[in-house]
């Protein structure tokens, strides 16, 4: 191994939400000089204002940072990892990027299950783990017993775990000094073919599409000639470079080095995670391994408030692809809604962060019709169609047997409410597979369990239902056989398409009820009486009924009230822009999916 | 009504007290303030001669406040200046606006004197319980007397303000006031529903939780009751808030909401005239300093906004909206402009439309079923 490779070490952290992933980073990029204090904004590498706002991490931004240690500068690439099991993937890539991953885990709270599920990543990847017990200035902090639940849950040596504040910056310096011990320096062969794996990418209006790269085999310079080894898709490179974290131009990246490649890519879906970066003229034999198509799993309809803007919302998505090619969209049609689209994506927070990007970024008023899978409807024709629209779902007679995505879920809980979860779980059509007893206070329940019943407010409920303690995790398994049926909602006699579900036919009476009553709540008095009613195969089910309003008006209208008057109806008129109008009945935009939160 | 004529609105913007519920712009006054306002008032009926010269008058009304409040020989003089300037048409409707308690056989003589044919009475209630919730310092006797004042001196026409739905109120006790009101002989009622402004001492208290108002199941049955017993009685509706026994309808409000020309005098008088709304200061120092040119919210119309007035005020009234006359003004097509709100409404049987006229089934919610149009 050459000296310059000896100096490097690629690394990330992982973590349980809240365990305090951003402050680390924050403290590292503090403490080697990186960022100067006063520069340094709260959490700065998550750079969305939403991400932020919200303390999660999206978006990854690897950054350099130089440390002297024992009279040697090295070079420490950080890469940031989203922590939420929507980026799954996105995670297992930026963990292919590094030889060692930073475990944090709170003292006081002990390991999550999103801990595990990022831990097993990243052994995976065989990364090496150095655990950072965080948080020892709370009351609560348990470090010596969080050592021990780490060695005996995870099964990798926790004694000498650093421990930290990293929210105090006590003891910045045991991590820092751990990562070059600990962590083994890439081993490129700087000769070879170029091999850099694409961990991220993103659009810059200027640049184009940005691939964030580790470079594993070879160098990348300005000028050279490169292949996605995926897609065939070849590009001349006009710029290479690094981050601290701001974009620093370099003129060469060389193997183990991690950094960012510029190449006038038009799209991001040009420039796809995981692809492997090669040399168009001297071309590496065989791609790095891992890559994989992401494939959205959660699907909803996307309608604007006011159908004439069509055309922006449209735009919106377009710009939204640009930067995000787990996005996918097609044109759709309701009758209830009009012209909008059905959109894909990788999990619900995903979907709540497009529609809060669409709301925000562009102004426009969305309305989101129930978030759903993708089934499998296997005809008597033979035929197999994927069906995410309910409207899609062809007529039963036609259908000779279905099919719907499950996850393989896992809890985990203090074991006093394990009876509220399997009730929950049951509920929701969960099976138990494994119930294992990690330590007298913590148990992980294995279940596998339909995604549609877990998509829209499992989580709020599980939360609900353990006061917060239960942790959850899951991958998709499998496509199992279902029984499915269309419930639909009829206002004032007319079917709202924009309000069907499919349902397992188990649940559909209970379901139909609910929706009824939940839409009697949303829906306001309207100048006339509207008959609620759910429906399977045109059978009503249940039936709710918002009653007419009785006054608005019995005041004078003389001549000093004629202006004002007229502008109160303008106003109430402006107002009713934020309803739809299925048929006559006026129907609050986000009707649509408040009526989903079932508990 | 011929174009060339307009009413008249003159504001006297003082009161003895000041009522619960009350947002409109009166104060209490001192006497010198008195004497300057009704100086500055003519000195703005002096400056309106010139840009009404050639247009007639069609009726006249005094309102506050409380024009009772005002010191003898006032109204007299102020009547003078109006006749000295402007051009009355014959038999003019003029209106005087009293409160049963500051009126008395004296100012009944005095505003017959000055011309007025027509008393509006503010009663609100007979019962001392809902008085004292709108602050009012009147009682049923009063306004007895005040009818007699009237009619002693050949003021025949006379309104009585009634209002429903207000804090403590019962079904019975609004039969009790109906039934002592229909008994005396006067020719108008108009009967509303409490409005709460915000800020008046009296929407506070309802935040507060210290009264609370009638249900809107409780209110549209009272006002069921209302309309009824009024009609058995010989007083017609006509408008959502107003009862006329057989030619007594009154003509300046009539006026408003035909969407007639009106000139609006003194402190926060609102005016549309020559396709212009506007309102004179509602800053007594600013009107006294300069009446003549005070004018805020200058608001020309617009084809949309005359569209949007003519319809919200004709529906207001059991005339309805003369479709044709609608067409002839705005040129257009109603029936198709308005396609897919008609359907609505005909639909849920909410509008009547009958001889080319179009009329609102339900006036209770005559507010949402108008803004369909907007």
């Amino acid at each position: 191994m050459d000296d310059r490779q000896k100096y490097i070490r690629n690394f990330c952290i992982v973590a349980h939400i809240d365990h305090g992933k951003s402050t680390l980073a924050d403290r590292l990029l503090e403490e080697t000089g990186t960022v100067a204090k006063r520069d340094l904004q709260e959490q700065l590498l998550d750079s969305m204002d939403l991400e932020r706002e919200r303390g999660i991490t999206i978006k990854l931004t690897p950054t350099r940072m130089k440390y002297t240690y024992e009279g040697h500068e090295y070079i420490l690439n950080l890469i940031d990892t989203p922590g939420h099991v929507d980026f799954t993937y996105e995670v297992s890539r930026s963990l292919a990027a590094c030889e060692g991953a930073i475990l944090i885990v709170d003292a006081g709270q002990g390991v999550e299950a999103q801990t595990l599920a990022n831990v097993h990543l990243a052994l995976d990847n065989r990364l090496e783990i150095l655990p950072v017990i965080n948080k020892i200035d709370l009351p609560s902090a348990e470090p010596e017993k969080v050592k021990h639940e780490i060695e005996e849950v995870i099964g990798i040596p926790a004694m000498h775990a650093p421990c930290i504040s990293a929210k105090e910056g006590t003891n910045i310096k045991d991590v820092l000094e751990g990562i070059i011990k600990e962590f083994p320096a890439p081993r490129g062969n700087e000769d070879a073919p170029m091999k850099c794996l694409v961990f991220d990418s993103y659009y810059d209006n200027f640049k184009g599409a940005i691939c964030l790269v580790r470079v594993f085999d070879g160098n990348v310079k300005k000028g050279d000639k490169i292949k996605f080894m995926q897609t065939n898709n070849e590009f001349e490179v006009t710029e290479v470079g690094y981050f601290t974290p701001k974009p620093v131009e370099s003129e060469i990246l060389r193997a183990g080095e991690v950094g960012y490649i510029a190449a006038s890519i038009k799209k991001v879906s040009e420039a796809r995670v995981g692809d492997t970066i090669t040399s168009a003229t001297n071309p590496a034999s065989e791609a790095l391994p891992g890559y994989k198509q992401v494939k959205p799993v959660v699907f909803s309809g996307i309608f604007p408030v006011d159908g004439s803007k069509y055309g922006e919302l449209k735009d919106a998505l377009e710009k939204l692809k640009l930067n995000d090619s787990a996005l996918e969209y097609s044109p759709e049609t309701s009758v209830a809604l009009g012209f909008g689209f059905r959109c894909g994506f990788l999990g619900l927070l995903h979907m709540e962060i497009i529609q809060e990007r669409l709301e925000r970024e562009f102004n426009l008023d969305i309305i989101t019709t129930a978030p759903g899978v993708s089934y499998h409807i296997y005809k008597t024709n033979g035929e197999m169609l994927e069906v995410s629209n309910p409207s899609n779902l062809p007529e039963a007679s036609l259908i000779e047997r279905m099919e719907e995505p499950y996850v393989n879920m896992h809890i985990f809980t203090p074991p006093e409410y394990m009876g509220a979860i399997m009730e929950l779980c049951t509920d929701r059509r969960g099976e138990n597979t494994d119930v294992v007893y990690l330590d007298e206070k913590r148990v992980r329940l294995d279940y596998s369990i339909p995604l549609n019943e877990i998509i829209y407010d499992f989580f709020d409920s599980l939360k609900s239902r353990t006061r917060g303690y239960a942790s959850l995790d899951y991958e998709l398994s499998e496509y199992k056989p279902s029984k499915l049926v269309k419930l639909d909602i009829l206002l004032k006699g007319e079917i709202c398409d924009a309000l069907s579900l499919i349902v397992h036919q188990d649940k559909a009476y209970e379901r139909g009820r609910i929706m009824a009553e939940k839409l009697k709540e949303v829906i306001p008095r309207q100048m006339f009486e509207v008959p609620i009613q759910a429906a399977i195969g045109g059978k009503i089910i249940a039936r709710e009924t918002v009653k007419a309003f009785r006054k608005d008006v019995l005041a004078k209208c003389y001549g000093g009230d004629v202006t004002r008057k007229r502008k109160l109806l303008e106003k109430q008129k402006e107002g009713k822009k934020k309803m739809r109008n299925i048929g006559s009945v006026e129907v609050p935009s986000d009707a649509f999916i408040s009526i989903l939160k079932i508990d | 009504m011929s174009k060339s004529q307009f009413a008249l609105y003159i504001h006297i913007p003082f009161c003895v007290s000041k009522c619960s519920y009350c947002d409109f712009c009166s104060f209490v006054p001192k006497l010198e303030q008195v004497t300057t306002y009704i100086s500055a008032l003519k000195q703005e009926i002096e400056s309106a001669k010139e840009k009404t010269k050639g247009r007639q008058v069609s009726s006249i009304y005094i309102g506050g406040g409380t024009p009772s409040t005002l010191p003898a020989g006032a109204v007299e003089e102020i009547m003078a200046c109006v006749r000295k300037n402007f051009d009355l048409v014959e038999n003019c409707s003029i209106t005087i606006e009293a409160n049963p308690n500051s009126f008395d056989s004296e100012k009944a003589k005095e505003y017959a004197r000055a011309g007025c044919n027509r008393l509006s009475l503010g009663l609100q209630s007979d019962n001392d319980k809902i008085l004292k919730v709108l602050n009012r310092a009147h009682n049923f006797n009063d306004c007895v007397n005040a009818v007699q004042f009237a009619l002693n001196n050949n003021i025949n026409d006379i309104n009585v303000d009634i209002m429903l739905g207000v804090p403590q109120q019962t079904k019975r006790d609004l039969e009790i006031t109906l039934q002592k009101v229909i008994d005396l002989p006067i020719t108008h009622i108009s009967a509303y529903g409490l409005i709460c402004e915000p800020n008046t001492p009296l929407t506070n208290a309802i935040r507060q939780g210290k009264l609370i108002l009638p249900s809107d199941d409780e209110a549209v049955e009272m006002y069921d009751y209302t309309v009824d017993f009024l009609a058995k009685h010989g007083f017609k509706r006509y408008e959502i808030s107003n009862f006329a026994k057989e030619g007594y309808r009154s003509a300046h409000n009539m006026n408003y909401w035909k969407r007639g020309e009106y000139l609006g005098l003194g402190l926060a008088a609102h005016s549309f005239y020559n396709g212009t709304h506007w309102h004179n200061t509602e800053d007594f120092t600013k009107y006294l300093q300069n009446p003549t040119n005070c004018r805020e919210d200058i608001e020309h119309e617009t084809i949309q906004t005359a569209k949007e007035e003519m319809i919200m005020l004709a529906l207001r009234t059991t005339d309805g909206l003369d479709i044709e006359k609608y067409n002839n003004t705005f040129s257009c097509d109603f029936l198709q402009e308005y396609k897919s709100a008609i359907n609505k409404l005909l639909e849920n049987d909410l509008i009547q439309i009958k001889n080319g006229v179009v009329r609102i089934k339900n006036l209770y919610i005559s507010n949402a079923i108008i803004a369909e149009f907007f």
